[in-house]
C-alpha cells in the first residue's frame, strides 16, 4: 500500500462538504487561494490506519462544465495526475440534483466513494435508499453519513480505508447517452486517444470526447486537441441535422434522465414531507415587503454584536499593551541602547497593539457572519438586497462587506469571499476603501469641531461619509463598464434550507479569520511600525535652533513661576524641541520635498508629513500632526492642537484635509489584504495609484474652486 | 402579438391586462410565471449563453418548476427546481419557455 494518498472532496454547494472536511481534518487545514482566481482552496491532512492522507476540498460545483471559475478550478484539480480517490459528497435530501455531478465524475474513471450525506434529514423526509443497488448502478462504493455531527464519521473512515485498498482497479460502467450520440463520442474518442498529453494519460479519451461535444470551454482550449475540432464540429452538425439533437443541453438532459431511472429503482419516497419549516421561514424572510426591513434589523444586530460586545475586551487589550510598553520601559534602563528600547516600546508594541486592539471586533464580526452564513440566511440577504445593489453594478452579496467597511476595511475585504462572481468580488474589494472606515473617524473628530459651527458639525460629518459612499458607487459602476466589462456570469444562486449552525463549524470559522488577522498584524503591521518609527526618529538633530537645556534650566530657576506654570513652560519647550526633531527626520524631509506637489490642494509640509504617516494607519495622521505642531502626543480631543489648527488653516483647507484623508491611498494593512484577496500586485498597485489620483483631483478641484469663490477662505481663528 | 406588447408598454394598465390574459394561456416564459404557480419547462431558448449553466442545475425541458417569490425591487426571483430553491434573474428567466399543467382560472 502507498504511504501517502491524495483524496479530492467534490460535491454541490451546500451539500455539507465542508463539515465532512472539518470532521476529517480538524484544525489541520490550510486555507489559501488558487493561483490567478479568487476561489478559495482548502487542503487538509489526516491519517488513516497509519497512512497519511492529503485531502483537497474543491469549491462547491453543480457540474464539471467550466461555466464558472469554481468549475474551472475543480476541473483542473480533478484532472491532475496523482488523485487516488474522489470522495463525492451527495446531499441525500436532493439525490437527483446531487448525483448529476456524480455522473460526470464517474467518466473520469478515477476511483470514487459516494458519501450520502445528511442521511438523517433524508430519513425524516421519508427517502429510502437502496445503497447496494446504487453501488451497482454507478459502479462505486457508497456510504451513509450524517455530516453536521462528526459522530457518524467512523463509518466514512472505514469505507475510505476499504476504497483506498482497491485504488488499482480503475473501471466504471460507461454511461450510455443513446446509440447516435455514443457513436459520435466513440469517433471523437478514437481521434483524440493518440493526442492526449502525458498529464492526461490516466483520464479516458471518452471523457474529453464528451466534453468537446458539450462545447466545454476548458477542454476546447487545450491546444493538444485542436486538431480534432473540425471533426467535433462535423459531429455536432450531424447530430443536429440528422437527429435534431442539440448537444449543448442534450447531455445534461440525458444525464438527468439516466438519474431519474436510477433513482426510481434505488430511492423510495414514503410520504412527501418537504422542507416545510424552511419554506415557512422563507415566506417571511424573503417577502417582498418585510424582507428588506428584516434584513436591516439583522444587520443592526450584527453591528451591535461587533461593536458593543467587543468594547470591554478591546479596553482590556489596550491596557495590556500599555502595561507591556510601560513594563519594557521600566525594566530597560534608558541609558543602554536607547534607540532599541524606544523602538521596542513605542514602535513595535505600540504599532502591533494598535492593530490587535481590533481583534475582539474581528472575532465577534466573524462569529456573526458565520452564524448568518451557516444558517443559510446570507443567501436570503443577498436575494433581498440584489435589486438595490444591481443599480450600482454590484450584487446583493456585496452589501454586507460594504457596510462592514464603515468599521474596518480589512475584515470587510475578508468578508467579500461570500461573493461568488469573480468580477463582482473584485469590484467590491476595489471600491471598499472608499467607505469611510473607523480609523478615519479621529481625523474628522479632530477637525470638524475646530472649524465648523456646532449646528453644521453633524452635517459635515454626514457629507464626508456620503461623498465616500457616492464615489464608491459611481466607481463601481464605472469599473463594471470598463475594467470588468462584458456580460457577467449568469446569476444562479441556491437558497439552501435553513440549518442550525454547529458550534464546531462556527468556532473553526472564527479561528480561521482571527488567525489570518493576527498573522497580518505580526508581519505587515510590524514591518510598517518599525519603518515609520525609523522615519520619525532618524536622522536625529543635534544642533538645535536654541539651547533647550539652557532654556529649561532658566525656567526651572525662575522663582516667579508657580508649580503649574513651570510645568507648562517646560512641556512647551519639550514639545517645541520635538517638533524641531521631527522636521529634521526622514518623514519631515519627505514632507518638505513633497510640499510643492501638495500646495495646490491646500497642504503645507506638516499636513504632507502627516499624510505619509497615515499610510500606516489612518488615525496616525492625528498623532503625527500633534507632534509636528509641538503639542506632544495628541488625540482627537486635544484642544491645544485644535487651536493651532484654527490659527494656521482655513475651513476650506480643513475640509480638504478630510476629503483627502477619506479618498487617498488606504492604509498598508488594507493594501496587504487587498493583494491577498485580489491575488494580484498589479490591481493592488492600480487601486493605490487610482485612489491617490482621485483624492488629489477631487481635493484640488474643491480647493481651487473654493479659493476662487472665496468660500471658507478666511482664517477661522 | 408584438404590436400589442409595444402599445401595452406605453400604457401601464393595458400591460397589466395583457399579462393577465397571457398567464391564463398555457404557454409563457418563466419570467411571467405568477408567484405560487408551477409549470413544466417546454424549452430553453437555443443559442442563449446561459442554457448550459441552467441545464446543469436541472432546468431542462420536462422539469417542473414552482415560482416561489419575487425579490423586492424587481430583479431576482426564487424558483423551486428539483426540491431546491434557486434565485435567478428575471432577464435570464425570460429565456425559458414554460407550459402550465392546467389552464389557470
Amino acid at each position: 500500500m502507498k504511504k501517502c494518498f491524495t483524496i479530492v472532496l467534490a460535491g454541490n454547494p451546500n451539500c455539507g462538504k465542508t463539515s465532512i472536511f472539518n470532521a476529517l481534518t480538524g484544525a489541520r487545514q490550510h486555507v489559501g487561494n488558487y493561483p490567478g482566481v479568487t476561489v478559495e482552496s482548502k487542503i487538509g491532512r489526516f491519517s488513516l490506519n497509519g497512512t497519511e492522507i492529503l485531502l483537497i476540498d474543491l469549491p462547491g460545483i453543480y457540474s464539471l462544465s467550466s461555466s464558472s471559475p469554481e468549475e474551472e478550478v475543480a476541473f483542473r484539480e480533478l484532472t491532475k495526475p496523482g488523485v487516488d480517490l474522489i470522495l463525492n459528497v451527495v446531499d441525500s435530501t436532493i439525490p437527483r440534483r446531487s448525483l448529476y455531478l456524480t455522473t460526470q465524475l464517474a467518466e473520469l474513471h478515477i476511483p470514487m466513494l459516494l458519501a450520502f450525506n445528511m442521511s438523517d434529514d433524508a430519513d425524516r423526509k421519508g427517502l429510502k435508499f437502496d445503497l447496494p443497488k446504487l453501488e451497482r448502478c454507478f459502479g462505486f462504493p457508497a456510504v451513509r453519513t450524517v455530516g453536521c455531527r462528526s459522530g457518524g464519521i467512523g463509518q466514512l473512515l472505514d469505507a475510505l480505508g476499504t476504497a483506498l485498498k482497491k485504488t488499482e482497479s480503475r473501471t466504471a460502467p460507461a454511461l450510455s447517452y443513446g446509440a447516435d450520440i455514443d457513436a459520435s463520442i466513440g469517433k471523437i474518442a478514437n481521434a483524440i486517444a493518440p493526442l492526449a498529453p502525458e498529464r492526461f494519460r490516466h483520464i479516458p479519451a471518452r471523457f474529453f470526447a464528451v466534453k468537446l461535444l458539450e462545447h466545454d470551454a476548458c477542454v476546447r482550449n487545450l491546444p493538444e486537441f485542436r486538431s480534432v475540432h473540425p471533426l467535433v464540429g462535423n459531429e455536432i452538425r450531424h447530430l443536429l441535422e440528422k437527429h435534431a439533437i442539440d448537444t449543448d443541453t442534450f447531455m445534461a438532459d440525458r444525464r438527468y434522465a439516466i438519474l431519474a431511472g436510477a433513482c426510481r429503482n434505488a430511492i423510495g419516497m414514503t410520504g412527501e414531507r418537504r422542507r416545510e419549516i424552511s419554506d415557512k421561514i422563507d415566506a417571511v424572510m424573503t417577502s417582498r415587503y418585510i424582507g428588506l426591513p428584516l434584513f436591516f434589523l439583522i444587520m443592526y444586530a450584527t453591528f451591535w454584536l461587533t461593536f458593543t460586545c467587543a468594547e470591554p475586551l478591546m479596553g482590556i487589550i489596550e491596557e495590556v499593551f500599555a502595561a507591556l510598553a510601560g513594563g519594557v520601559k521600566m525594566l530597560w534602563p534608558e541609558t543602554t541602547l536607547p534607540y532599541l528600547r524606544s523602538l521596542l516600546a513605542d514602535g513595535v508594541i505600540g504599532g502591533v497593539g494598535g492593530v490587535l486592539v481590533f481583534l475582539p471586533n474581528i472575532l465577534f464580526l466573524f462569529l456573526a457572519i458565520a452564524i448568518l452564513e451557516d444558517s443559510g440566511y446570507m443567501a436570503r440577504a443577498a436575494f433581498v438586497m440584489d435589486g438595490v445593489m444591481r443599480r450600482f453594478g454590484l450584487q446583493g452579496r456585496s452589501f454586507v462587506p460594504l457596510v462592514l467597511g464603515f468599521g474596518c476595511t480589512v475584515p470587510a475585504i475578508m468578508a467579500t469571499r461570500c461573493i461568488e462572481s469573480e468580477r463582482d468580488r473584485k469590484t467590491t474589494i476595489m471600491v471598499l476603501p472608499l467607505m469611510s472606515c473607523g480609523a478615519r473617524l479621529p481625523i474628522y473628530a479632530l477637525i470638524i469641531p475646530a472649524f465648523f459651527a456646532a449646528e453644521y458639525q453633524a452635517f459635515v460629518m454626514w457629507l464626508i461619509y456620503l461623498i465616500g459612499v457616492g464615489i464608491a458607487l459611481i466607481a463601481a459602476r464605472i469599473m463594471k463598464a470598463t475594467l470588468f466589462k462584458g456580460d457577467g456570469e449568469i446569476y444562479l444562486m441556491e437558497l439552501p434550507p435553513y440549518r442550525m449552525p454547529t458550534l464546531r463549524s462556527l468556532l473553526l470559522h472564527m479561528w480561521d479569520r482571527a488567525g489570518m488577522y493576527v498573522r497580518k498584524a505580526g508581519t505587515i503591521i510590524l514591518a510598517t511600525s518599525i519603518l515609520l518609527f525609523i522615519c520619525n526618529t532618524w536622522p536625529e538633530k543635534t544642533a538645535f535652533s536654541k539651547d533647550y537645556d539652557k532654556a529649561a534650566q532658566l525656567v526651572n530657576g525662575n522663582p516667579a513661576l508657580s508649580g503649574d506654570a513651570r510645568e507648562n513652560a517646560l512641556s512647551a519647550l519639550e514639545n517645541e524641541k520635538q517638533a524641531e526633531l521631527m522636521e529634521y527626520t526622514i518623514s519631515g524631509r519627505i514632507g518638505h520635498a513633497l510640499e510643492p506637489l501638495f500646495r495646490p490642494i491646500g497642504f503645507d509640509w506638516k499636513l504632507t508629513t502627516a499624510s505619509i504617516g497615515a499610510l500606516a494607519a489612518k488615525e496616525v495622521f492625528v498623532s503625527q500632526l500633534g507632534i509636528l505642531y509641538a503639542e506632544g502626543e495628541a488625540d482627537e480631543d486635544s484642544v491645544p492642537l485644535r487651536e493651532q489648527l484654527i490659527r494656521n488653516y482655513t475651513p476650506l483647507q480643513a475640509f480638504c484635509i478630510m476629503l483627502f484623508c477619506l479618498l487617498s491611498i488606504p492604509c498598508f494593512a488594507t493594501l496587504a489584504i487587498m493583494r491577498r484577496e485580489l491575488n494580484s500586485w498589479k490591481l493592488t498597485a492600480a487601486v493605490a495609484a487610482g485612489m491617490f489620483l482621485l483624492a488629489y483631483l477631487v481635493t484640488f478641484l474643491v480647493y481651487q474652486a473654493g479659493s476662487l469663490c472665496g468660500i471658507g477662505t478666511a482664517l477661522a481663528g | 402579438m408584438r404590436r400589442k406588447e409595444r402599445s401595452a408598454a406605453a400604457c401601464g394598465c393595458m400591460r397589466q391586462k395583457i399579462c393577465e390574459r397571457r398567464s391564463a394561456q398555457r404557454e409563457m416564459t418563466l419570467a411571467e410565471l405568477p408567484v405560487g404557480t408551477s409549470a413544466t419547462i417546454l424549452k430553453v431558448m437555443p443559442h442563449w449563453r446561459g442554457r448550459k449553466k441552467f441545464a446543469d442545475v436541472g432546468i431542462v425541458p420536462g422539469t417542473e418548476l414552482l415560482m416561489e417569490a419575487h425579490a423586492p425591487f424587481g430583479g431576482l426571483m426564487r424558483v423551486r427546481v428539483m426540491e431546491t430553491s434557486m434565485a435567478l434573474h428575471r432577464d435570464d428567466a425570460a429565456h425559458v419557455m414554460m407550459r402550465r399543467m392546467e389552464a389557470a382560472e
